[in-house]
């Protein structure tokens, strides 16, 4: 893996890095800020593999902390390769190879954007509501294998899918990364991701945004409704659609999302007294 | 039905448990499990001693918050909250879950504030960790880390949710025969369109070349073709990878601009 010769003394255990999985699996946001977000998770999940790479030398000991205690935010499961990464980078950097603080910083910052991306397409934007349109289906009838099977097809697959990545990461260590960034694999996952997401999106805003109006209109002699004779005809669903594309409209004007979700109140309250919805 | 004080705190708690980075049951668990109206509702009905109708208003809730996305420490409502007390006085006052769902959309606004405010007060704890960075003490950053955030959070979630539980009902009650008509009617429009906001905060974070055709795509075959998400979702996983492999070979992956 690593071309450079060096003692090897410090090697990491499986155990040590699965260990640092199970820290961050529980513990990534447990003080998540505006600051630095998950800074002090990294530095927690790394505890003990630091104590042991780094442990007969306060200097290095201290210096390798400070690097991990700057500004760090991906999604947390799929970005776990990331910290399986930099693990396997700490790991050479203890045994003489010469990785600078540099190297290790590109690595997260240059990664953390893309996968906290692809991560939350495939996790809060796809398999979360999917996952959910399906337990609340069986939930609101009064079944209880609605939030059973919910809860659990959640973890059977996240839980995997994380620990996939975070040992794939410490794998590939830093040859990883070059294949990462030079190849297409990363866009690849990013387009499909998304790819899916959006038809996903669309299926959801059809079926769970609801909108209509009761206007009557009075065309000579007899009256028509707004939603069934005209809006009805020309699109099914035209008006939770109109507001899904207005919504996103908003948030491209670089409109923060609780101005947004004021507005939508707003039209929602406004519409609601005069009848128009 | 009456909240007994025991039964208020136990509310707090599952309120507690689901709010975003609460370590007990993973990440994962906080924020994808027992936060979500759905699970938390139906934990809220087991405390007051009826699990179906915890699940059935629980469901109802969740259904404006279904593509709620927290990206980049952004979060504009809090179905958490929504789920936990909304749940619970909607049972304690006895309403439909029609009603239930309207009710709990100003809580889920107001649940923000609570996320604001662990926000930003562990930034304090950031710092502490800085001290103890300098000084190459690991131990009490991790320290840092886990107690005094998880002790603010605790105080500030299961406190007001005790109160809001135990002494709620009553005021709903009330609140409901005032509400009646035209301010319910409201609210459950303005929760009609809230599922907009969620689905739009992921589309603009996807936000790439194409995903406009796609979002119609699926918008027009769950309309008119009436299928579940379900089934949506495996034909977009086909459609995706094939998209993918016809863009690789057309040498469109070099002019994808965004990716790293």
């Amino acid at each position: 893996m690593n071309q450079e010769v060096y003692n090897s003394d410090k090697k990491l255990s499986k155990k040590d890095v699965v260990r640092a999985f199970w820290r961050w699996t529980f513990f990534s946001h447990a003080n998540y800020n505006y600051e630095r977000l998950e800074a002090t998770g990294v530095v927690h999940c790394l505890a003990p593999i630091l104590k042991k790479l780094y442990g007969d030398d306060k200097g290095e000991f201290k210096a390798a902390i400070k690097r991990h205690m700057l500004f760090y935010n991906t999604e947390p499961h799929f970005g776990g390769v990331i910290n399986g990464m930099f693990i396997a980078m700490e790991e050479e950097r203890a045994n003489g190879a010469s990785i600078t603080d540099e190297a290790i910083n590109g690595v997260k910052t240059g990664l953390m954007g893309p996968f906290a991306g692809i991560g939350d397409t495939l996790w809060q934007g796809t398999l979360t509501p999917i996952l959910l349109a399906f337990g609340i289906s069986l939930g609101i009838e009064g079944n209880l294998m609605g939030p059973v099977l919910y809860t659990a097809l959640m973890f059977g697959i996240m839980l995997p899918v994380a620990y996939y990545m975070w040992m794939t990461g410490y794998k590939l260590g830093r040859s990883g990364i070059q294949k990462i960034l030079e190849g297409n694999l990363l866009k690849s996952v990013m387009i499909a991701a998304s790819t899916m997401g959006a038809i996903v999106l669309g299926a959801l805003s059809a079926q769970f945004v609801s909108l209509s109006t009761p206007v009557m209109i009075n065309v000579g002699g007899g009256s028509m409704a707004l939603q069934a004779d005209i809006l009805d005809k020309l699109v099914l669903n035209l008006l939770p659609l109109a507001v899904t594309l207005f919504t996103l409209y908003l948030l491209k004007q670089q409109k923060k999302a609780t101005t947004v979700l004021g507005i939508l109140m707003a039209l929602g309250a406004v519409g609601g007294v005069i009848g128009l919805f | 039905m009456e909240i007994s004080i025991w039964q208020a705190f136990l509310i707090g708690l599952i309120y507690y448990l689901g709010t975003v980075g609460t370590p007990w049951l993973t990440l994962l668990g906080s924020i994808s499990v027992v936060y979500r109206p759905l699970v938390g509702g139906t934990l809220v009905g087991l405390v007051l001693g009826d699990p179906v109708t915890g699940c059935i208003i629980g469901a109802t809730i969740n259904l404006p918050y279904l593509a709620f996305i927290s990206a980049g420490g952004t979060v504009p409502v809090d179905p958490g909250l929504a789920g936990a007390l909304g749940t619970a006085l909607a049972m304690a006052a006895g309403v439909q879950p029609s009603v239930a769902v309207t009710l709990a959309v100003p809580l889920g606004l107001l649940g923000t504030m609570i996320w604001v405010a662990h926000m930003t007060v562990d930034v304090f704890f950031v710092h502490m960790a800085d001290k103890a960075a300098e000084k190459g003490d690991i131990d009490k950053i991790c320290f840092y880390h886990v107690v005094p955030p998880q002790i603010f959070m605790f105080l500030i979630t299961v406190i007001p949710v005790m109160i809001g539980a135990y002494y709620g009902a009553d005021v709903v009650k009330e609140l409901i025969t005032l509400l009646e008509g035209k301010p319910l009617h409201v609210l459950s429009v303005i929760g009609g369109i809230l599922p907009a906001l969620g689905i739009a905060m992921n589309l603009r974070a996807i936000g790439r070349k194409g995903t406009m055709a796609f979002f119609l795509f699926g918008f027009l075959i769950a309309v008119y073709l009436h299928l579940d998400v379900l089934t949506v979702a495996l034909f977009a996983g086909i459609i995706a990878y094939i998209y993918t492999i016809l863009l690789a070979r057309e040498g469109g992956l070099e002019n994808e601009s965004g990716s790293i």
